[in-house]
Parts: structure tokens; sequence; C-alpha cells
């Protein structure tokens, strides 16, 4: 079988995480893997965000800008767009719909 | 040597990019393409160097890989051909699971093989399917073809066009099995084409030899197209309630028993006299046309003009006032019986 572990179920939610970090607030690739780890997502790694970020926005979901700083670089911000707001909400019911599926199916077993 | 973090970054990227060496070059720079902004990001965010906050670069590489899956958008949905082949593979195991099941049958493993045996008998009618459809096409001769591939009404060219068509067909089939993919399929196509001109030549076939009797029956029956009777008396006026007998007694059935009735519906007349439709009256009178309402059969408004007046079917027929063909006007009870019926031409009034 396979073992699940939460590298293995993050690849299917890494948009949909990404989506919802910046659901609130834009912002730029470092800060939202810093929101996804201060959520508890600690073992998403930076390349994948990254990766995440620049398939979201090729696709059409997020629109950028950049911010200039006086101190260090430029600052690349990432904001989600109508698209990508109607896809947060439709993928996160989509989400709220398995999760709880997955929670019932545990629950009776452990009763059971 | 690292001295600056632009020279960190720089190194970085380098080494992710080495570590994507097998995807195309176009994907390649696609992905690294905001990696030396978005690693200057990080390094200016934290302590330490890229690669202990971000793991190696080949670690990165790989994680890049996964998530960059579909580079340059979500997946397309399926295309209407790809679900087609989908359709067509699902079917595909569906037949093959059914051949499987239906080879015991036929004493094989599977169905096919039976149906494999059976290629040279498929070849000897396709010969003479060929032969058909070239007769067809060359035969102007403008007489029914029939069931052999006459030309001009020639059976001896008919059987040598059969002879050619099916050992050309059995040649051919021997060989069509080692075709490209683009003959065969133009092979199955006129194969397809064979199948519906055969289909069509069996149905014709079938319905005329079955039509056969019909036509022959309705050629001896002169008084197949007869509708409705319309028995008039010597003064010509139509008898309405006739009713018509043969030499044994029997009443003749003769024609359409319906009839429009009263309301327009087209009904089924329920007593066997002549005429069902008197208003159809094909010579009719104007004074006797008010009498000739199906309706009121006995018109009273119209005296005389229904000959020898009602008739009530339940009665003896020998007692009721009938027109007997072979009895002539003998066992007709007219007023004036000396006169056949047949004598008084309608042309006459």
């Amino acid at each position: 079988m396979h073992r699940v572990d939460t590298t293995q179920l993050l690849k299917g939610v890494l948009d949909l995480a990404c989506l919802a970090a910046l659901r609130d607030e834009d912002g730029y690739g470092y800060d939202i893997l810093r929101r996804l780890r201060t959520s508890g997502l600690t073992e998403v790694g930076d390349a994948s965000v990254y990766g995440t970020l620049r398939r979201l926005f090729n696709a059409g979901l997020l629109t950028t800008y950049v911010v200039p700083s006086d101190e260090g670089p430029h600052r690349k911000y990432y904001a989600l767009n109508a698209a990508g707001r109607a896809e947060l909400q439709r993928s996160g019911k989509i989400w709220h719909g398995f999760a709880s599926t997955m929670n019932d199916l545990l629950r009776e077993r452990e009763t059971a | 040597m690292i001295t600056t973090a632009q020279d960190e970054i720089n190194l970085y990227v380098f080494a992710v990019r080495a570590a994507l060496g097998d995807l195309p070059e176009s994907l390649r720079d696609e992905l690294l393409e905001d990696l030396p902004e978005h690693l200057a990001e990080v390094v200016a965010d934290g302590e330490g160097s890229l690669a202990e906050r971000l793991g190696s670069p080949e670690a990165y590489a790989e994680d890049l890989r996964t998530t960059a899956g579909f580079v340059g958008g979500f997946p397309d949905p399926p295309q209407r051909a790809a679900r087609l082949i989908e359709v067509r593979d699902q079917a595909l195991v569906h037949l093959h699971r059914l051949d499987a099941r239906l080879g015991p049958l036929f004493g094989a493993a599977h169905a096919s093989e039976f149906l494999v045996l059976l290629r040279p008998a498929w070849w000897v009618l396709r010969g003479y399917l060929v032969a058909m459809v070239v007769a067809w096409m060359l035969d102007d001769s403008g007489q029914p073809i029939g069931l052999l591939p006459r030309i001009g009404g020639s059976e001896v060219v008919a059987l040598l066009l059969l002879a050619i068509g099916v050992l050309a067909s059995i040649w051919f089939g021997r060989r069509s099995l080692s075709l490209t993919k683009w003959p065969q399929r133009a092979l199955y196509a006129g194969s397809v084409i064979l199948v519906l001109v055969a289909l069509a030549g069996f149905s014709e076939a079938d319905s005329s030899r079955r039509d056969a009797n019909y036509t022959d029956v309705n050629y001896d029956n002169p008084y197949s197209n007869i509708e409705d009777l319309f028995v008039y008396d010597e003064q010509g006026r139509l008898v309405t309630n006739a009713r018509i007998f043969d030499q044994n007694g029997s009443p003749l059935r003769l024609g359409n028993a319906y009839c429009y009735d009263g309301e327009g519906n087209y009904t089924e007349v329920q007593t066997l006299t002549y005429p069902y439709c008197a208003d159809r009256d094909p010579f009719r009178m104007p004074a006797a046309s008010a009498s000739a309402d199906p309706g009121a059969g006995d018109a009273s408004g119209a005296p005389g003009a229904n000959g020898p007046g009602p008739v009530d079917p339940s009665a003896d027929p020998t007692s009721t006032p009938s027109v007997s063909p072979s009895l002539g006007s003998s066992a007709s009870p007219t007023p004036s019986s000396s006169v056949k019926p047949g004598s008084v031409s309608p042309s006459a009034r």
C-alpha cells in the first residue's frame, strides 16, 4: 500500500493551499511559503511553492506586480484575480466534501 | 568560493538547471525564468546559505519537477478524439470478453477463431457481390438483372464474370492479410459498402418473391377495385338497402364497407346492404338526392325513390326485395319484374 505521508498529500492540494494563502492578502513567493508553514504545512518546500505559483499564474488564476524595495531586492507579489477566487471556491468545496467523507470514513472504522 | 549573495544565487540556479538537464530547453527556461529573483527574495528574508535553507539544488530541482507537471496551465480537458479512442478501447475490452465467452460454443478458445475459418467463404461471397456490382454498372439493357451478374441478359457473360469475380476475390483475399494501414482501411470500407449492397439486393429479391403472389391475385380479379355497389330500378332511381345474393343464396360481400357518417367519421357499415354510402351515388338525381342520405335510408321525404322499400337485414332473404345476379329478374320483387335491373342503364335517365 501507499503509506500516507504529508508530502504525498500535499501534492494534491498545493494549488488549493497557495490560492487559500492569497485569499486575504497578496504576497511574494517566500512570503507565501512562510504563511503555509505557519499554518502548519511545515513540510512544504520552497521549490514546490515557487513552481505552483508559476503554474497558477500561467493558468490565469493569479496576477503579479513588482514592489520595489529600498533595502534588498524587488519583490514580485502575487494576487488572486476573479478566476483565481472562483477556482479557490470551487476547489475548496471539493476539498470540504472530500475531507468530510474521509473523516466520516475514519470515524466509522474507529468506532466499529 | 561564494563571495556575494548574487553569486550564491547564480550558482544555485545553475545547479538546479543542471539537475533538470533532461527537460527540453524551452521548458527548463520557463521553469527557471523567475528563479533568480525568487531566490533573491529568499536570501533577503533570512539567515543562512541557500543550501541550508532550501536543501540541495538537486532536491530543489526534484520538487520543481513534480510541481511543474503541467507547465503552461492546468491540464487540458481530454480532446474529442481522445475520448472517442477511450470509448473504442472500452468497447474492445467488452468485445474481447464476449469473444472469449462465446468461444466454447464454436469449439475454440475465441469465437473469432471460428470467424477466421469462415474467411474463405466471405471471399467467395465477396467475389459474387463484386461481379453483381460490376454487372449492374455495365448493364444498360434495361432488363432486370436477376440474381446472376448478367450483362445485356447474357448468361455466358454472367457465369464468366462470376468466375472472374470469385477467383479475383480469393486471390486478393490471400494477399490482403499483409496490407498496410491505409489500404487495409480502404478494404474494410469497400467491404462495408458491399455488405450494404448485398443487404439491399437481398431484401429486394425477397420482397419481389413475396409480392409475386399478390399481384397474380389482383390481376385475375376485375372487382378488386370495387368499393361500393349502386342498384337502380327501371326508372333510374337508386335502390337503397339493396341485398345481393349469388346462386346459392349467399350474400355477396363486395367493396369496402366503410363510410363517412353524418358527423364525418369514417366508420364501418354494419348492415350487408348496398350501397354502403348512398351519398356517393354516381348518377344522383336531384329529386332523389334527399333520399340518398345514408342516415335516412328509407327517405320518407321522397316516396318511390327507394324502390322496393326499407329492408330489414334480419328478415328472410326470400321474402325481402332483393336482386340476385344469377336468378335475374325472376326473383326481383320490383313492381315491373319483367324488366331486369341490369337493363336499366343508369345512363338511360
